[in-house]
């Protein structure tokens, strides 16, 4: 990839970053069904990060996270460490991506991160001395239908994303 | 190239490690510090900005939910839909009347309910749900600048206790963290039904009336305006919480307290070591069912709200009592 359209990339990735923390944080509460809602800044995060090299993409899933933390209500800190690692989990899985194509590759990234993201959201007000859920319960009717509805919705709409994402290499005249 | 790989692979993994520590610095700092702290600042500052945004979406979505409903209706009648299309005309403007009268009244209520020693905000409106999917929350549009501080109790008619105010407060905004929030607690103190009942009514009703249907709902209501008699006989004290499963309950009765389906549940005051959270006498709903197994050492008492938080619009702040 030229070094313009490399810049182009992280910018419409951090672009995509910013407008999905600002859908976590303005619709996203709208569309919560007791403890499953669509995790807008995963799916952002997952899916903008898949072609950045491996700094810029934790970088860019760490400040999408403050972002989210900012903006929300919730436990500061929280957003960032599921930020950062959604684009660990992106970066590890892509490999795959070929293999698989965009849609499986997003839906399964997302889901693993969704996972990881509920637990935190689930020990994080425990260690900040509120009261938290029974784990079991939680993780039948909470983390699981969750990761299920996000890794869909993230088979739906990950590969065109993916493909909004791509800038297409200038050949040299 | 190998070595390569190695290093670029070595420092990734540097990095992750790095910002995870980052993002746990972030939260010990956020939780360790108090309401002015800097973190918070940010947070109430960008609330402020989102206002709009929220209000918004909130606005974009309705006719979504509207239009989804009536999909359903149109799912369900299957038969007579012709009748059914002109009934609904007629119910449509029966429905209309029907809601401004409950309006009307509802603000009526709300007004004519005021006790001489509470302080009020002006009459606010339900903005928004907060995010956060373990949490039952509500934005208000009255704040800072109309009085309202943090920890004062919201109420809902007349004086039905809906929730309390969060550190989270604007000038022109407030979170309120509902009853139903599992994080929510209230010393609260379980009334017979004469303690609230004026003495008109204490003949004519019993608990067994108050507990069924309408009766029960319209008790409730006629109890919320009149001040609690505490000298009546307490049916027990305990603490106000609603458990996971979602059951709004009393902890902390004791095995020996009177308490009984139909009782009153209201504030007593108190909310374990803190003195007056709220103040006496709100009324939060009524005891549904009162069971004990010997293994207890207090009561399983299950507590039917007065105001159900899914349908909440215009409520108060009590900014002093």
């Amino acid at each position: 990839m030229a070094l313009g359209g490399a810049q182009t990339h992280v910018v419409r990735a951090t672009l995509l970053v910013a407008l999905a923390a600002l859908l976590e944080v303005t619709l996203a509460p709208l569309l919560t069904f007791g403890w499953v809602a669509p995790r807008f800044l995963i799916l952002g995060v997952v899916v903008a990060v898949a072609d950045l090299r491996d700094l810029q993409a934790l970088l860019l899933g760490f400040f999408g996270g403050i972002l989210t933390d900012a903006l929300s209500g919730g436990l500061f800190g929280v957003g960032a460490l599921g930020g950062v690692l959604a684009a660990a989990i992106s970066l590890r899985i892509r490999v795959v991506r070929r293999k698989v194509g965009a849609g499986p590759f997003a839906a399964q990234a997302v889901a693993v991160a969704v996972v990881v993201y509920d637990l935190l959201g689930l020990f994080a007000p425990i260690l900040a001395g509120q009261v938290g859920p029974p784990v079991a319960t939680y993780l039948a009717g909470g983390v699981v239908p969750d990761a299920l509805l996000n890794a869909l919705l993230a088979y739906l709409v990950g590969d065109r994303i993916l493909k909004l994402m791509t800038v297409k290499e200038e050949k040299w005249t | 190239l190998g070595r390569s790989r190695k290093s670029s692979a070595a420092s990734s993994l540097v990095a992750l490690i790095t910002l995870c520590v980052a993002s746990l610095v972030l939260f010990t700092i956020y939780v360790k510090e108090d309401d002015s702290g800097p973190l918070h600042t940010v947070q109430l500052g960008a609330a402020e900005v989102l206002r709009p945004v929220r209000g918004l979406f909130g606005l974009a979505t309705s006719p979504f939910s509207a239009a989804s409903e009536r999909v359903e209706g149109a799912l369900d009648a299957s038969e007579k839909k012709e009748l059914e299309a002109r009934a609904l005309e007629y119910e449509e403007g029966a429905a209309e009347a029907a809601r401004l009268r409950d309006e009307n009244e509802r603000l009526r209520e709300l007004l004519d309910g005021e006790r001489p020693s509470f302080t009020y905000s002006p009459l606010a409106r339900v903005v928004a749900p907060v995010g956060g999917q373990l949490t039952e929350r509500v934005v208000i549009n009255v704040g800072s600048d109309h009085g309202v501080r943090p920890e004062q109790p919201v109420v809902v008619g007349n004086n039905t206790l809906i929730g309390r105010t969060t550190e989270r407060v604007t000038p022109n905004t407030a979170e309120v963290l509902l009853v139903t929030d599992q994080n929510f607690a209230a010393g609260v103190r379980i009334l017979p039904p004469k303690a609230l009942q004026g003495e008109t009514d204490e003949e004519s009703t019993t608990a067994g009336e108050s507990t069924s249907g309408e009766s029960a709902a319209e008790d409730a209501s006629a109890a919320s305006e009149r001040e609690p008699d505490f000298g009546a006989d307490s049916h027990g004290e305990g603490l106000l919480r609603t458990s996971w499963e979602g059951y709004l309950g009393v902890d902390y009765v004791d095995l020996n307290a009177d308490a009984e389906q139909g009782d009153f549940v209201v504030t007593s005051g108190r909310a374990g070591g803190r003195e007056l959270l709220f103040p006496p006498g709100l009324l939060v709903g009524t005891v549904e069912s009162v069971s004990s197994q010997d293994i207890n050492q207090y009561k399983n008492i299950v507590v039917a709200p007065a105001a159900e938080a899914d349908d909440l619009q215009d409520v108060r702040v009590i900014v002093d009592w």
